[in-house]
């Protein structure tokens, strides 16, 4: 039940959702961060469902088997948010409820299957080889900034057969509209930055779209203008709305997830020689990686009727976060949840989500991680942080670094 | 055990083959395909956990 033993003058560990009520939701969000998983493990025993009267009525789903019967029932936890993913169109599939999901799903999950995501490796592996030779001389980089941020999106450039010269603009496209207040503090600034970064991006999705209505590729952007649903082509709205959506989902998870998991490798030596010595336990390390740390903490639902999780009651219309850091982490479910094992042979975590929603890209975002971790750790196979560097963990709810300064030891010495 | 995939139900996550690739694989579309339809005893718990693990509960398992 949700905790209400909290007064305004509560402990620092006392409060709703053990956050002090005097304690600022965005100093509470780092603090958290930088230990997620002790927070998680202390709020999950003291009780299955936390409700935090100081932040909105802030609902956290933390059990395993909890979060797997809300993740499974989207007659009653929708997806049908208002502005998820700052989308100015329906977010599709993400933002549709079932039956229609599926629709979407049908004609999207095999365009996102492991086979076709093969395809792309070695466009993949080349970027990223690319990526890491023009510092690697230099025996230092921010791994974070000069790698796990245009990976992705370059990435991202190639399964939409864009030139890799639009690597810039995508860059700040991305920025403008996920995070704008990281380009300016000025509220109306923002707006109009943000509101201008998704007309760019919809004008550079309608244009690829008529280039390959005009000449079909072999590629993702013909197969969805090829694609039927229920015997209709998709309408222009659609197609866009399901593009803007693979920008939104497809690039800051990835970034997060390489921070994360380097500096997991940073700080423990022995899983990342383990590594360097076989890079075919790569696969198997990120699976476990992705658990541990569950980069996206969290997923929301809203509910379409009163209802009740682990006798909390919950109120129609309201939000509830689906804490899947928590549940990947729930030793209910696995006893052994609470210790990384990189040969862990079971990969039933919650990383990518649950249910009919589970990230669509799951196995693209796997190629992606595990051709960073091999490429790189074949090129770098020793570094370390960079001296006066620290690691200071975003607060978000996607979870990762914002820089992670390296240095590594070069041919000339100069590390 | 009888191990199937309900194709009406089927949207290619690909959890089955992911999880279960002795039992299961990817056919052309990405779709799962049963590889192993009758069950070996050791190999049910690995069957039940693919079941489910599918968003869209189409892999079934029934006893005959």
């Amino acid at each position: 039940m949700p905790d209400d033993t909290a007064g305004a003058a509560a402990p620092a560990d006392g409060g709703h959702g053990l956050r002090a009520a005097t304690l600022d939701w965005v100093e509470f969000e780092r603090q958290r961060a930088e230990d997620p998983r002790a927070y998680f493990s202390r709020l999950r025993e003291k009780c299955p469902v936390d409700y935090d009267e100081g932040h909105d009525g802030w609902i956290q789903i933390l059990r395993r088997s909890d979060i797997d019967e809300v993740l499974r029932n989207p007659e009653v936890f929708s997806n049908l948010i208002p502005e998820l993913m700052s989308s100015p169109l329906p977010a599709i599939p993400m933002g549709v409820d079932p039956p229609d999901h599926a629709k979407y799903r049908r004609i999207l999950d095999p365009l996102f299957s492991p086979r076709r995501m093969a395809v792309l490796e070695a466009e993949v592996v080349a970027n990223t080889v690319a990526t890491i030779e023009s510092f690697l001389d230099r025996g230092a980089c921010d791994f974070a900034t000069d790698l796990a941020v245009p990976l992705p999106c370059s990435v991202f450039l190639t399964l939409f057969g864009l030139p890799q010269s639009e690597l810039p603009a995508l860059l700040h496209m991305k920025d403008a509209i996920i995070r704008p207040e990281s380009l300016t503090d000025d509220p109306d600034e923002r707006v109009r930055i943000q509101t201008e970064a998704g007309t760019q991006a919809f004008t550079l999705f309608g244009t690829v779209l008529a280039q390959r209505r005009a000449e079909p590729r072999d590629d993702l952007i013909t197969e969805l203008l090829k694609a039927e649903i229920e015997g209709r082509p998709l309408t222009e709205p659609e197609l866009l709305g399901i593009c803007f959506m693979l920008m939104m989902a497809g690039l800051d998870t990835v970034t997060i997830s390489l921070t994360c998991i380097l500096a997991y490798l940073l700080e423990h030596p022995e899983a990342r020689r383990a590594i360097v010595a076989d890079p075919e336990k790569i696969p198997t390390v990120v699976e476990e990686l992705l658990r541990w740390e569950t980069p996206v903490i969290a997923v929301p639902r809203i509910t379409t009727r009163d209802t009740e999780i682990a006798g909390c009651p919950i109120k129609k219309g309201e939000m509830v976060h689906v804490m899947l850091a928590s549940g990947n982490l729930d030793p209910d479910a696995d006893p052994r949840a609470g210790v990384v094992d990189l040969d862990r042979a079971d990969k039933r975590h919650l990383a990518f989500g649950g249910g009919p929603h589970r990230c669509l890209g799951s196995h693209l975002a796997r190629m992606e991680l595990r051709t960073v971790l091999r490429e790189w750790h074949r090129l770098i196979p020793e570094y370390s942080l960079a001296p006066g560097a620290s690691i200071t963990w975003n607060g978000h709810t996607l979870r990762g670094l914002d820089s992670l300064a390296l240095t590594w030891p070069t041919d000339a010495g100069q590390a | 055990m009888r191990l199937t995939i309900d194709t009406a139900r089927c949207q290619g996550h690909g959890r089955c083959y992911d999880l279960a690739p002795e039992l299961f694989t990817d056919d052309d579309s990405g779709y799962g395909e049963v590889t192993v339809a009758d069950v070996p005893a050791d190999r049910v718990e690995l069957a039940r956990r693919a079941a489910e693990a599918c968003p869209e509960r189409a892999v079934l398992l029934d006893g005959v």
